[in-house]
């Protein structure tokens, strides 16, 4: 019970144009996130689907019903927002059952709705406080619940977590899983952090300057990116992009004054387009210390010279130049301290998942 | 608490001592008032002004409230006391009541235009009594307003909307305007959301309003000397007139009680909600 269909969606504000065109097919039950840099209209199109924002041109359907010129009230819409934006002067148990309230719904009901959503939310000891006696944590557990206890069609987040610290921002993240995974109501949930994105997402939209770059998985738009943009944008160590010539169907990487040749998946494609150069999009973790057992015709091994070492825990950075460009290869944190005392180390370099960019547009030549 | 040092110390009498002197200043007069009030005329010819009463004489009062000569009437100020206060209560109320709603629309519902609005709003604050004396005598004429309660009230309420308008405005921009985003998808409309969301906020600053407008209303004169009738004068013209009517010698003990009792009901409100008015004034952001 909460499909959305967004169609050829456009928004001014004056002259400037922020969303300019939006499709998206959101199926019922999916959690879907919207991820860009701030600037992107992430929020823009959420205020619209919310229909706190007027759109210039274009449609939204929810369960196939055109809501686009509806109020907010009439859309069965809760939000939850960045700022929490709890009722200062109302108790925590009225802020959740205001909008019950509001919708007239006979008090007994909300007497229960409210115990049973305070107990899904283990707030029950907070009913009576204000918002202001609350944590951060806390707060953003009664505006979840104030969202939960409308019981609505369609969950909307605006970056719900990006005020709370770093520990407490990774479990409230495996709790609205969780819970969205109990409740399978839709979510809309805006983000401009990718790890968010990528952990919680049935399927991401990536956004910039107002357009959808890319909508997909997760797992598609990690491992085949749109564009390169999208490339950049998802993945922490961020993904290395290397201008090369290209030299046949390889590429060449220089590095430490020698000339090493790549071979990649989809070489033919560079020859056949006839391009002197491309950009060679590799993720870090394709980039490690030797690993005896996997091998192949797209496994090579090059060296690189250690400029910084950064240990991560798990696994640690090493940078480095190829191209003149900088390169991020991840090695296990033992190969690490051995590329530090070394000062440099033999990298295998797998280019089966690499993908490659036009060096001017930045479109996907490979795909 | 940290100790001062000697030079430290020796500031702060110094200050206190200056601020002792400006408030004995500002007392002097009110001291003189009610001293006097309290005197038989004979005593106050004869004795020094800043003496004491020999004894507590109320005869003053009671002729002032009730009997004293405000040109030909000799009513007190009673009537005027009661004209005053069925002038102030609407008019107070009822631009506080327009203003909250104002500064509520211009802060989280803007318009095109609304800043504008809001602007030219504000220069009715700079706009001096002087200038609309006619004009507004004749729109009062017009209206059938002219010489009666309701047309006082309604200039008051006219001028008064310009400042209670400011303070809500900026009392209220200070609210995040994501509450009413949140309060809109809960299914509460306009005036829902005044009233179960801002109006529970507001109190500091209906504070500040109530007194602003009760003191401007209470102690102006010029409105209520040229738009009243001989029924509807408020206390203020009375006082004037009571002043000004001499039968015989000068009564100034009566002149006295009637100034204090004129001032009274303004140095209430501020002694009741005085501490309320400046942390209205000085709120900035409300936390959520």
């Amino acid at each position: 019970m909460g499909s959305i269909q967004i169609q050829q969606l456009t928004k001014f504000f004056g002259d400037t144009q922020v969303l300019k065109g939006i499709d998206l097919d959101i199926k019922d039950g999916e959690f879907l996130i919207l991820v860009g840099p701030s600037g992107c209209g992430k929020s823009t199109l959420m205020n619209s689907i919310a229909g706190l924002e007027d759109v210039s041109s274009g449609d939204i359907l929810i369960d196939g019903v055109n809501v686009t010129d509806l109020s907010p009230k009439e859309r069965d819409i809760a939000m939850v927002f960045q700022s929490y934006a709890l009722y200062p002067t109302m108790s925590v148990s009225r802020n959740i059952s205001f909008g019950l309230e509001m919708r007239k719904v006979p008090k007994a009901e909300i007497e229960k709705t409210v115990a049973d959503v305070s107990q899904l939310l283990q707030i029950e000891h907070l009913l009576d406080r204000k918002p202001s006696a609350l944590s951060g944590g806390q707060r953003q557990r009664v505006a979840m619940g104030r969202a939960l206890a409308r019981n609505p069609r369609v969950f909307l987040f605006d970056e719900p977590l990006s005020n709370l610290d770093a520990k407490l921002r990774v479990e409230m993240r495996t709790e609205i899983k969780k819970l969205h995974k109990r409740l399978g109501t839709t979510i809309v949930y805006v983000t401009h952090d990718q790890v968010e994105a990528m952990t919680l997402a049935d399927r991401i939209a990536v956004m910039k300057d107002g357009q959808v770059q890319q909508f997909g998985t997760p797992y598609e738009i990690y491992n085949n990116p749109a564009n390169r943009f999208v490339a950049d944008f998802m993945g922490s160590p961020p993904m290395n992009f290397i201008e090369c010539v290209v030299l046949d169907d390889k590429l060449v990487i220089e590095s430490q004054g020698e000339k090493f040749e790549l071979q990649v998946a989809h070489g033919e494609i560079v020859r056949q387009a006839g391009l002197e150069t491309v950009i060679l999009g590799i993720r870090p973790e394709m980039m490690t210390e030797p690993k005896p057992h996997v091998m192949g015709a797209l496994v090579h091994s090059i060296p690189m010279q250690i400029d910084v070492i950064e240990p991560m825990g798990p696994d640690t950075i090493a940078f480095g130049q190829w191209n003149g460009v900088e390169v991020q290869a991840r090695l296990s944190p033992e190969a690490g301290v051995e590329a530090q005392t070394k000062g440099s180390i033999c990298l295998q370099v797998d280019t089966s998942k690499a993908v490659l960019f036009d060096t001017f547009s930045g479109v996907r030549l490979d795909a | 608490m940290k100790s001062l040092s000697t030079s430290q110390r020796h500031y702060k009498v110094l200050f206190i001592t200056i601020l002792v002197l400006f408030a004995l200043v500002y007392l002097a007069p009110l001291y003189v008032m009610l001293t006097t009030s309290f005197k038989g005329i004979e005593e106050i010819r004869s004795g020094n002004i800043l003496a004491l009463p020999e004894t507590l004489n109320v005869s003053a009062w009671t002729k002032a409230w009730s009997s004293a000569c405000t040109g030909g009437d000799c009513y007190g100020l009673a009537p005027y006391f009661w004209n005053s206060i069925r002038i102030v209560l609407p008019a107070v109320f009822i631009s506080t009541v327009i203003g909250a709603l104002n500064g509520y629309v211009l802060s989280q519902w803007r318009f095109k235009g609304s800043n504008f609005l809001f602007g030219a709003l504000l220069f009715g604050c700079f706009i001096p009594f002087q200038v609309i004396l006619l004009p507004m005598a004749m729109l009062l004429a017009w209206l059938g307003l002219a010489n009666t309660v309701p047309g006082l009230v309604l200039v008051h309420v006219i001028y008064g909307v310009a400042f209670t308008t400011l303070f809500f405005r900026n009392y209220y921009v200070g609210i995040p305007t994501e509450l009413v985003r949140a309060a809109r998808l809960d299914g509460a409309g306009f005036f829902a959301i005044f009233r179960h969301v801002f109006l529970p906020l507001s109190t500091p600053i209906i504070v500040v309003s109530v007194i602003w407008q009760f003191t401007q209303i209470w102690n102006d004169f010029l409105f209520g000397v040229v738009y009243s009738g001989p029924g509807t004068q408020p206390i203020t013209v009375a006082l004037n007139n009571l002043v000004n009517t001499t039968m015989g010698g000068k009564e100034y003990n009566v002149d006295m009680a009637a100034a204090v009792i004129a001032a009274l009901p303004t140095l209430v409100v501020y002694l009741v909600a005085g501490k309320y008015f400046v942390r209205g004034l000085t709120a900035g952001a409300v936390k959520g």
